[in-house]
């Protein structure tokens, strides 16, 4: 090592940072938000108690079995609709099926009525 | 945040992010332990004491938003050097293009110059600090930090090979600007 490099390493040494620095930025980084991933982990960590593990476990169930109420319900009307669509459309038919019939007699009665010349 | 009173920092390989997971008083035993070499090697790269306070504080603020990232103790002091070197030469860029300081507007010491001469000291400081900022990056991590060329080429992601050129030119450009003020004794 050559003289000038021997005085720049004594030129350039380590110098103590002001008084108090180290302070002011601990101070600072209290002021700054949480880290996304930071909160997110303390999150995961707060949730992973055996008291919460527990609670999502049973919220997880419950929210199966609402589920399945909802959808059971949801069976049942349509059942109950497909069942009076079914009613409607007989009685459609049976309407329908009279006033044939009351037809068919008309025309029967007109023909016994009617001369055979006419015919 | 303040549960834990003091922290052992890892020596080798232990996950740093398990100890500093939001912990205070983890995170000011970084800051104290590193805030001299922080400070110090904005400090070289600025020559102005307010300047590389700030450039110093906002590094370990940077820290403490990446604390997670950090995995060992050689990662932390890596990652505070590549980041000083970084922000200190943004924060030189951003400076109004004034011209280099020149031997000429040095104050001329009192006395005859010593090799632990203050004035010396003083004077080697500013020229550095007149050097251009990638030439001064190279000379503060190898004369601050006594890093190998390998580690400067790493810190400052350039081939060893430029390290070294700017080595040499930095020391080269220094040799001329202290000469005219030591006259012909050697440096």
């Amino acid at each position: 090592m050559n003289l000038l490099e021997e005085n720049l390493r004594k030129a350039l040494g380590r110098k103590p940072a002001p008084e108090g620095f180290a302070d002011r930025v601990i101070a600072h980084a209290r002021q700054q938000p949480e880290p996304a991933a930071r909160r997110w982990r303390q999150l995961m960590k707060f949730a992973a108690k055996p008291v919460f593990r527990w609670a999502f476990v049973t919220a997880a169930v419950l929210l199966v079995i609402a589920a399945g109420v909802v959808h059971r319900q949801r069976q049942e009307r349509l059942r109950a609709e497909g069942e009076m669509a079914r009613a409607q459309v007989r009685q459609a038919l049976r309407i329908a099926s009279v006033k044939l019939n009351v037809a068919r007699k008309k025309v029967r009665d007109i023909n016994r009525e009617a001369p055979p010349s006419q015919l | 945040m303040d549960s834990v009173a003091t922290v052992t920092l890892p020596q080798s390989e232990e996950p740093l992010s398990r100890l500093v997971r939001g912990d205070a008083a983890a995170f000011a035993e970084i800051v104290h332990e590193h805030q001299s070499m922080v400070f110090s090697l904005a400090y070289h790269f600025l020559h102005d004491r307010g300047r590389a306070e700030e450039v110093a504080q906002d590094v370990f603020l940077r820290l403490y938003r990446r604390l997670e990232a950090i995995k060992t103790r050689e990662h932390l002091v890596h990652w505070l050097r590549q980041v000083t070197c970084r922000r200190a030469i943004d924060e030189v860029r951003k400076l109004p293009k004034a011209p280099a300081t020149k031997l000429e507007d040095v104050a001329e010491p009192a006395t005859e110059a010593e090799n632990s001469d203050p004035f010396l000291t003083l004077r080697l400081q500013r020229v550095v600090a007149s050097l251009p900022e990638d030439a001064r990056a190279v000379i503060v991590l190898r004369y601050q930090e006594e890093l190998e060329l390998a580690e400067i080429a790493e810190i400052l992601e350039i081939p060893i090979n430029t390290v070294k050129s700017r080595l040499q030119r930095s020391l080269e450009m220094l040799r001329k600007k202290l000469q005219s003020w030591v006259g012909e004794k050697p440096l």
